[in-house]
């Protein structure tokens, strides 16, 4: 089953910037109201790292975790699904989908996942 | 407001310290720095704690309490300060307001981590506490993975090449080779780590574009200093030290919310506070102790501080000029790249180096000759909580 994105931004009503996560008060203008924006179409690549040195909670070799800008501005962080030899690049659009991102105490976790766009 | 000289420092060498309990580091760090303030049987009237995960990784709290108790500093008032990894800084600026209020005359700072009786996976972890649970802890990011992304981007922006990410480790491995405080003291070469089919199997990736050797060690260790109001000083056996000037600014939590995320901007902020409180410029300071948790990072910061135009700090570093002899030696302790990183100890420790300097203590191999004026950056999270100090040496 394909799942919603489950990321919400706020968008400032007093001077329109755009937010996420979310502040109590506009880091713009100080504004308290916003109004909810869902992240839409794909993504574009803007930063990416793989790492090797994991955490606690993650049982595999490497993750891959990038920062993204959507088709309407929001930006968030999300994880990579390539395999280790794919030849990512700052720039690349990507196709977002929300996905298990980690198990904690035997829960999935639902987050941001992205794949480059073929 | 009263200008706070530092009396009395004290350091245990960083490293793997299997045989001390958090609480016995900062304690014994805390009586080399009442010894070398000449205090004796005296007391103090406040203790700080700069510590970031006793809580978390050795189940003890409110360690301040533990510490006074220990030290027979009863009834002296006790804080922990937990401020992520600039949580040392913070515990220096606290003792300072104290003192330069005039609240309080003597004050104790200490601050220390003990971070290897956990795993590496734990210890990771614990550190990756500090990013934004929901936009960020949730997909496993880590500290080296955030200066991963941002350093793709400083790289992409200003040219840096890996070969400058090199220099400064060396430079920094070998100032640690002279310090018998430093975690690691193994002087490294470009041979083995860059270029050749070695590297490979020495130097693997632990965020990319970051290596092994671009990251601070894993440590424990502890650091402590002594506040005490200038004008209470009455004939000092050692040169006084002042804190001429300190500054602290935040950031976003997040890195995505930054309109330039190669703009350090809390660093650019506590900086220009210290020097300007201290009322100097970035060319007046003689010695450096930058927060290279990562070897991008002593880069980024030479030029967020102003030692050099941004695009700059790279060339800068591959030149020598941020060498010892060099025009701004930085990090001449090792860094947190091999005097290492306990947490919570770092922005102690960085002002307990700098002090050694301007008191001209230091063997001839790491002094700064005739050095007057210091500075540190403590960088906390990833730079959205960083304070700066300026020390001077007051001529007697």
């Amino acid at each position: 089953m394909k799942r919603e994105i489950g990321i919400v931004a706020y968008k400032c009503k007093k001077c329109g910037k755009l937010h996420y996560p979310f502040h109590d008060r506009c880091l713009a203008c100080k504004g308290r109201e916003f109004e909810q924006v869902k992240p839409q179409g794909n993504a574009k690549l803007l930063t990416f790292t793989r790492i090797y040195n994991l955490p606690w909670g993650f049982d595999q070799r490497y993750l891959t975790i990038g920062v993204v800008e959507f088709e309407n501005g929001v930006k968030a962080m999300g994880q990579l699904k390539v395999d280790e030899s794919y030849p990512l690049e700052v720039g690349m659009t990507m196709q977002p989908s929300w996905e298990s991102v980690r198990v904690q105490y035997g829960e999935d976790v639902y987050g941001l996942a992205l794949r480059p766009l073929e | 407001m009263r200008d706070v000289a530092v009396i009395g420092v004290g350091m245990i060498p960083f490293g793997r310290r299997d045989e001390d309990t958090l609480l016995e580091m900062l304690a014994y760090a805390s009586l080399k720095a009442l010894d070398d303030a000449g205090l004796g049987d005296k007391t103090v009237d406040a203790v700080y704690v700069g510590n970031m995960g006793g809580g978390i990784i050795q189940h003890q709290t409110a360690i301040a309490s533990s510490l006074v108790d220990r030290l027979s500093l009863l009834p002296a008032a006790a804080d922990v300060v937990e401020n992520g990894p600039a949580s040392g800084g913070s515990a220096v600026k606290n003792g300072v307001l104290a003192v330069a209020s005039g609240y309080y005359d003597t004050v104790l700072v200490v601050g220390g981590e003990k971070m290897r009786e956990t795993t590496g996976w734990r210890a990771t972890d614990f550190v990756a506490t500090m990013t934004h649970p929901q936009a960020e802890y949730i997909y496993g990011v880590t500290l080296p993975g955030m200066a991963g992304m941002f350093t793709r981007l400083y790289m992409e922006k200003y040219g840096v090449t890996r070969e400058a990410l090199v220099a400064v480790a060396i430079k920094n491995q070998h100032m640690g080779g002279l310090n018998p405080y430093a975690h690691v003291e193994m002087a490294i070469t470009k041979e083995g780590i860059y270029d050749d089919h070695a590297s490979i199997v020495n130097n693997p990736t632990i965020a990319d574009p970051l290596h092994l050797y671009d990251a601070c060690p894993v440590s424990d260790g502890a650091a402590a200093l002594i506040l005490c109001p200038l004008e209470k000083l009455k004939n000092p056996a050692k040169p006084p030290v002042v804190i001429a000037g300190f500054g602290q600014a935040t950031d976003t939590h997040t890195l995505q919310e930054r309109e330039d995320p190669t703009d350090l901007k809390a660093v650019t902020l506590a900086s220009q506070q210290a020097l300007e409180m201290a009322k100097l410029k970035p060319s007046d300071i003689h010695v450096a102790e930058l927060h290279d948790a990562f070897t991008i990072l002593e880069i980024a910061e030479s030029e967020h501080v102003g030692f050099f135009k941004k695009g700059e700090g790279a060339k800068a570093a591959l030149s020598g000029k941020t060498a010892f002899g060099g025009t701004i030696p930085i990090n001449l302790s090792g860094g947190l790249k091999a005097r290492g990183h306990p947490v919570g100890g770092t922005g102690v420790a960085q002002v307990v180096d700098i002090v050694w300097q301007l008191r001209h203590e230091l063997p001839k191999e790491r002094q700064v000759k005739n050095a007057k004026n210091g500075l540190t950056v403590n960088f906390g999270g990833f730079g959205n909580n960083v304070l700066s100090f300026v020390l001077r040496r007051v001529e007697q």
